[in-house]
């Protein structure tokens, strides 16, 4: 009996060291871990839509009524781009379906309907075939491109207006990535109200 | 001096990665980049350092019976608070080395080194071979890292080595390549060591 | 659907051995003969599924709940190093002929990535309980595709002839690598799935 107090007694004073330790390290590093996770949060935002200074993000019914619309399937996050004061467009996060899964999109989209950037962040495709989508080449393709009518993807030629170029060899992913634009352009333009 | 033998020991003789073969999960996974396979050694040296020194320091107060569940608390402490560091002032090595750090909690060097010598030396000298191992486990980890980000991304430590003629092998820096580099450097380890072995023999 | 497609990922696409590098050291030293390799599948299989509950539980009943969040490593790992001792006593009791066979490979199951790899991917990608259950078990038995297939190639290269360089270990990776390339031919399977 007396063994056993002794050997829980010796790993309680020890895990308790280990929490106190752990408690005192995690109070030390809390506000710096979470000032990069905002960082990191707003980069992509700023990048698809320059000049913003507030992100809203959208959470209310009017936000419950768009995700439970089927075809704003891909849709996951909204946020009200505002500066001074006035919605200057609109930062639409979805996630499509890519070739090796899920793939993180970001689109920037202005007050007037035009595409401000696009950004493909998080994703599990083929490096050096559908993880191209990450290059500047593969998302400038979508700047300037309005909510007029839906983009398409083609494979060879040149892209018309309401066209971008698939990567070659990654047509899935390329076309995942086109939904999830388009998809972010109709959720814009229904929020606006045009 | 008795010291510096127990530093080199990991370095050559015993290395955790190319003799030893052991934490060979992070070996696999992060050694697409330099910068991830340095990080990486760095994090777990910094780990089998804190951890040989906080076993040999309690060595003489832990009963045999519960000495596993006590090395897992002291690694798993000393990993969580690496974790906590890396994310707190390198966030870039947070997402590319993801998963695997808390995963070095369970890397066997660590608890192997624990078990096999700061359980049964000085501090001291627990220490060093600490050092050793995770000099020797981060040398390991940039060789391999190297091939296969020069091989495989056309970079080293993300600049650009080539023109843009230059067509990387992709394989290198999926699952296949990892295996195989890293085959290829036990065997190549191997040999420059029998060739050693045969060199001082004669 | 959802939970099919986690099982065929765990298994196929993302086999944990063969594309996430999770279980690696076992992989290795157990995979030498057909009946340990059996053994040990078993044995992880079934630690790996009911670690992914408990861990799940105590990441959302516990950990949260009292914002200790950064624990996590250090009790998930308590946690499995508790469940591996367990299985060890059973496996005593109900086959001590597998008991000797497994040998330190058992205790060994506490080190293996696969099964904490396992419980930490199961919160990062946000499962719930049943999802979580289904991909611990997945993992599993990908580790039991991949270690049965390799104990059959090993038991052959035994008898092989190879340079003295390359004699175990690194003939056993380069076998590991075809393997590895062989399962790279599953990653289109979820995109052709959908």
């Amino acid at each position: 009996m007396r063994d056993y107090i002794k050997l829980t007694g010796i790993l309680f004073i020890i895990c308790a060291i280990a929490a106190a330790s752990l408690g005192y390290t995690n109070a030390v590093t809390y506000d710096r871990i979470q000032e990069q996770m905002v960082i990191a949060g707003n980069e992509a935002k700023k990048a698809v839509l320059p000049g913003a200074e507030t992100f809203e993000e959208l959470e209310d019914s009017t936000f419950s009524k768009i995700k439970s619309n089927e075809k704003y399937n891909y849709i996951s996050d909204i946020y009200i781009a505002k500066a001074g004061g006035n919605i200057i467009g609109y930062a639409v996060k979805a996630t499509p379906k890519g070739y090796g899964g899920s793939m993180d999109v970001i689109v920037g989209v202005a007050a007037d309907g035009s595409i401000l950037g696009v950004r493909v962040g998080n994703n599990s495709e083929t490096p050096g075939l559908g993880k191209k989508a990450e290059t500047p080449k593969f998302q400038e393709q979508f700047n300037g491109k309005t909510w007029d009518n839906g983009i398409n993807v083609i494979k060879s030629g040149t892209p018309k207006d309401n066209e971008i170029a698939a990567i070659s060899g990654a047509t899935v992913t390329s076309g995942a990535v086109t939904a999830g634009v388009n998809q972010a352009l109709e959720v814009a333009k229904e929020l606006s109200g045009k | 001096m008795n010291l510096w033998k127990d530093l080199e020991n990991g370095l050559i003789k015993e290395n955790p990665t190319f003799r030893l073969v052991l934490g060979t999960c992070p070996t696999l996974a992060v050694t697409t980049a330099v910068f991830n396979g340095i990080g990486m050694g760095i994090a777990a040296a910094a780990v089998l350092i804190g951890s040989n020194l906080i076993i040999s320091l309690i060595k003489k107060i832990v009963p045999n019976e519960i000495r596993i569940p006590i090395y897992i608390v002291v690694i798993a402490t000393f990993t969580t608070i690496v974790q906590m560091l890396i994310q707190a002032f390198s966030p870039a090595l947070d997402k590319s080395l993801g998963i695997y750090i808390p995963l070095i909690v369970v890397n066997c060097i660590i608890i192997a080194r624990a078990e096999a010598f700061a359980a049964k030396n000085p501090v001291i000298n627990s220490v060093m071979d600490g050092v050793g191992m995770g000099i020797g486990f981060t040398v390991a980890l940039t060789i391999i890292s190297s091939v296969r980000e020069i091989l495989g991304s056309g970079t080293f430590f993300g600049m650009q080595l080539f023109g843009s003629g230059f067509e990387p092998a992709l394989i290198m820096i999926l699952p296949p390549g990892g295996f195989m580099v890293f085959g290829l450097s036990i065997a190549a380890f191997n040999k420059i060591t029998s060739l050693r072995k045969n060199r001082e023999g004669i | 659907m959802k939970l099919g497609l986690i099982i065929i990922g765990a298994i196929f696409v993302n086999n944990f051995v063969l594309s996430q590098f999770l279980g690696i050291c076992p992989f290795l030293g157990v995979s030498k003969q057909l009946d340990t390799a059996i053994g040990m599948s078993v044995a992880v299989t079934f630690v790996m599924g009911l670690a992914s509950v408990i861990c799940w539980m105590i990441q959302y009943y516990i950990l949260i709940p009292l914002g200790i969040g950064y624990m996590q490593t250090i009790a998930f790992i308590l946690v499995i190093a508790g469940l591996v001792q367990f299985v060890e006593m059973v496996i005593k009791k109900t086959s001590p002929a597998l008991y000797q066979a497994l040998g330190i490979y058992l205790p060994l199951i506490t080190t293996n990535c696969a099964v904490l790899g396992v419980a930490i991917l199961n919160i990062d990608t946000n499962y719930n309980l049943i999802e979580s259950l289904i991909n611990g078990v997945g993992g599993g038995l990908g580790f039991a595709l991949a270690i049965i297939l390799f104990a059959g190639v090993r038991e052959r290269l035994e008898l092989a002839p190879t340079p003295k360089a390359l004699d175990g270990f690194p003939i056993a990776m380069l076998a590991a690598s075809l393997f590895s390339i062989a399962f790279l031919g599953f990653k289109g399977l979820f995109s052709g799935l959908l």
